[in-house]
């Protein structure tokens, strides 16, 4: 009856299940083997009397593979269930998905938005890319009050570059050409 | 030592402390080195007493942004996510807030205590800890994390595992080889646990926040001040045992060289779930819970202390740079500075005792500067929060990779959060990572290969013991919480 209930529990934890999990959990569950397969090749690796480079990895890998396929198993198992019983899987309305779209675009260009900010701020330097990264980031975010539009960047920088690249002189990249010596007029 | 000069370094670097701690780029240990160049001129004493005091400030306000924000400053902040956040959401901050100041407190004074009567018992009994302690241990603080994270006990371990993983990339401690590094140069040294950290906990929040409708003002606007919910002395006192508990774990595990503040404030959260009459409410703002973690991260700073002055070993990052400070004032900390100098000691144990007893006012204080914070435009505030982890990842180690790293891992850190995957068994499965293993592989090493040696020793089987429990317990419990939903 113990093990009986320590299964159920396992399978029915957690609430609803969506396609998309089913998909990340198998996308999970290729990730770890193709790291196991990857750490076959360390195992060679190793001093006398040592377990090697590959073992732990392979220890650890083998246990993450054995558990995401049991998740993705249950997950399966709670997926038919519930297609059984409800007859489709949640039906969103139009209105609710159009609004997660937006969403997720909204967060998408968020991250690209910062990974451009990493990419060019060895070029033009941390002042200036800072600058436009909040005011961009903030115009993302949906703030329209052009007070703050205005001020928060300049403020905002101000207060950082003087905190941290002057106080703290924390070396922030000075940027290339007439940038850096716009940077070593400030810091 | 009760000059005025000695106070005032103990305000100073006890908030200086507190707001390095606080901020999510700047570690505690950070914090500290950089006053390190303002402490060259000072006495030695004086010296020492701002150094204490920043140290047991940083672990103090790491956790005031993860109350506040959500955001933990320290990863031994991240319980304190899991139960001040919760009740910050529900309105409780000011509680939140005062469970932590005291018990903080509580704990730091007790670990003074037992560092001042302590000293040479701690010291012995870190001793006697062998690689097969430490594997134990480690796996210990690994299995408490993934059990109760809250959510999926199999997530909890699958997240664990990632970070384990996540912790061999790079070159091998023992045997020197590159691994998982795909032929980049990014990958050689490893992933840096603080790049992680900010990535997977502090840029992912970020974005995770960014799905709610646009706001004007922060969340917690309703938040007035301290003075909103006063600490009820009564809670204390029924939580004593839990307290008590805490401190003790934390002031044990902070004296082991290589364990600090995190696990700590990890294995008393553990502990206190499992010993609790409200196991249910643990991730939805437990107080004994919060109260465990607090006392026993700053229990572990009187503990690290006392290895680091009895054996001139450090017990934990932030020590380790206070043996550089120890160096620079030409003192060697070790058993021969008890015969030597003793008051320099004694006056290192004075320090930390009043210390702990002003942070509760420095953190006041503290709290009430990152509350202005909130009066901010929220859009402004994300971005400050994010450039503010891009600093801090460049200050590690100056190389625009580390922000690569610190990206990458703000994307995985969203997509964990959306699938259910806890984050925090991750970090604490990159941080324990490499200890685990080097551990495990000296143990085989020692034992010729066999692996019993793990259960043969008294105390390592003691802590595997408790490793599966915490693993198997959140399982049996279960069941129960299933019946009344089901019937």
């Amino acid at each position: 009856m113990r093990r009986g209930s320590l299964l159920r529990t396992f399978l029915t934890e957690g609430a609803f299940m969506k396609k998309g999990e089913i998909i990340a959990n198998f996308v999970i569950v290729l990730f770890f083997i193709f790291l196991f397969i990857c750490s076959f090749q360390l195992r060679q690796v190793k001093r006398f009397g040592e377990v090697g480079s590959g073992f732990w990895p392979m220890l650890t890998l083998a246990l993450a593979i054995l558990l995401s396929l049991i998740m993705l198993l249950s997950n399966l198992i709670k997926y038919n269930r519930e297609k059984k019983q409800t007859g489709s899987v949640e039906p969103t309305s139009a209105e609710a998905k159009v609004e997660i779209k937006n969403l997720r675009k909204k967060i998408a260009l968020s991250m690209v938005f910062l990974l451009f900010y990493i990419i060019i701020m060895p070029w033009i330097g941390f002042i200036l890319a800072t600058f436009l990264y909040i005011l961009g980031f903030i115009l993302l975010l949906g703030e329209r009050r052009k007070l703050v539009l205005i001020l928060s960047p300049v403020l905002a920088t101000a207060l950082i570059v003087i905190i941290f690249a002057k106080f703290i002189a924390i070396p922030v990249p000075k940027g290339v050409g007439i940038f850096a010596a716009l940077s070593r007029l400030v810091y | 030592m009760l000059l005025p000069q000695n106070l005032l370094a103990i305000c100073m670097g006890g908030l200086w402390g507190i707001i390095a701690g606080a901020l999510p780029g700047i570690s505690t240990s950070m914090g500290v080195v950089l006053l390190l160049p303002f402490t060259y001129s000072m006495s030695p004493i004086t010296a020492f007493t701002m150094l204490v005091s920043a140290y047991c400030g940083g672990i103090t306000g790491g956790s005031i942004t993860a109350v506040l924000f959500g955001i933990p400053g320290e990863p031994s902040a991240v319980p304190t996510v899991m139960e001040g956040y919760s009740l910050a959401k529900k309105g409780h901050a000011a509680h939140a807030l005062w469970v932590f100041i005291l018990a903080s407190a509580i704990g730091g004074i007790f670990s003074v205590f037992v560092m001042m009567a302590a000293t040479p018992v701690i010291a012995n009994f870190a001793l006697r800890f062998g690689p097969p302690e430490y594997f134990a241990l480690t796996l210990l603080g690994l299995s408490v994390v993934s059990g109760l994270s809250g959510g999926s006990v199999l997530k909890g371990m699958i997240s664990c595992l990632f970070g384990i993983f996540l912790a061999t990339i790079g070159t091998d401690g023992i045997t020197g080889s590159e691994r998982f590094t795909f032929g980049t140069t990014i990958l050689l040294g490893g992933i840096n646990f603080v790049t992680a950290m900010v990535g997977l906990l502090a840029v992912s929040e970020v974005f995770i926040e960014e799905e709610q409708p646009f706001k004007e003002v922060k969340g917690s606007a309703e938040y007035k001040g301290l003075r909103q919910e006063l600490p009820k002395f009564s809670e204390y006192k029924e939580n004593w045992a839990i307290l008590t508990k805490s401190s003790i774990i934390g002031t044990i595990v902070g004296a082991l060289p290589g364990a600090g503040a995190t696990i700590a404030s990890f294995l008393a959260y553990g502990e206190a779930a499992r010993s609790s009459k409200h196991p249910e409410r643990f991730g939805n703002g437990a107080i004994d819970g919060l109260m465990a973690t607090e006392s026993s991260n700053n229990a572990s700073t009187g503990g690290s202390m006392t290895t680091l002055l009895a054996l001139g070993i450090p017990g934990s990052n932030t020590t380790a740079m206070l043996v550089a400070a120890f160096m620079i004032h030409g003192l060697q900390p070790g058993p021969l500075l008890l015969t030597q100098r003793p008051d320099i000691i004694y006056g290192i144990f004075v320090a930390m005792l009043l210390t702990n007893i002003f942070l509760v006012a420095l953190s006041v204080i503290g709290v009430r500067l990152f509350l202005q914070l909130n009066r901010l435009p929220y859009s402004v505030f994300s971005a400050v929060i994010m450039i503010l982890c891009v600093i801090g990842a460049f200050g590690l180690s100056n190389s625009v990779d580390d922000l690569y790293v610190m990206f990458a891992f703000g994307v995985i850190g969203y997509g964990m959060r959306k699938f259910g995957f806890p984050i925090a068994p991750a970090v604490l499965g990159l941080v324990l990572g490499d200890l685990a293993e080097l551990s495990l592989r000296r143990s085989l090493l020692l034992s010729l290969g066999n692996p019993l040696i793990l259960v043969s020793r008294p105390l390592s089987a003691i802590l595997l013991f408790f490793a599966a429990l915490s693993i198997l317990y959140p399982l049996f419990k279960k069941p129960s919480v299933l019946k009344d939903v089901e019937m």
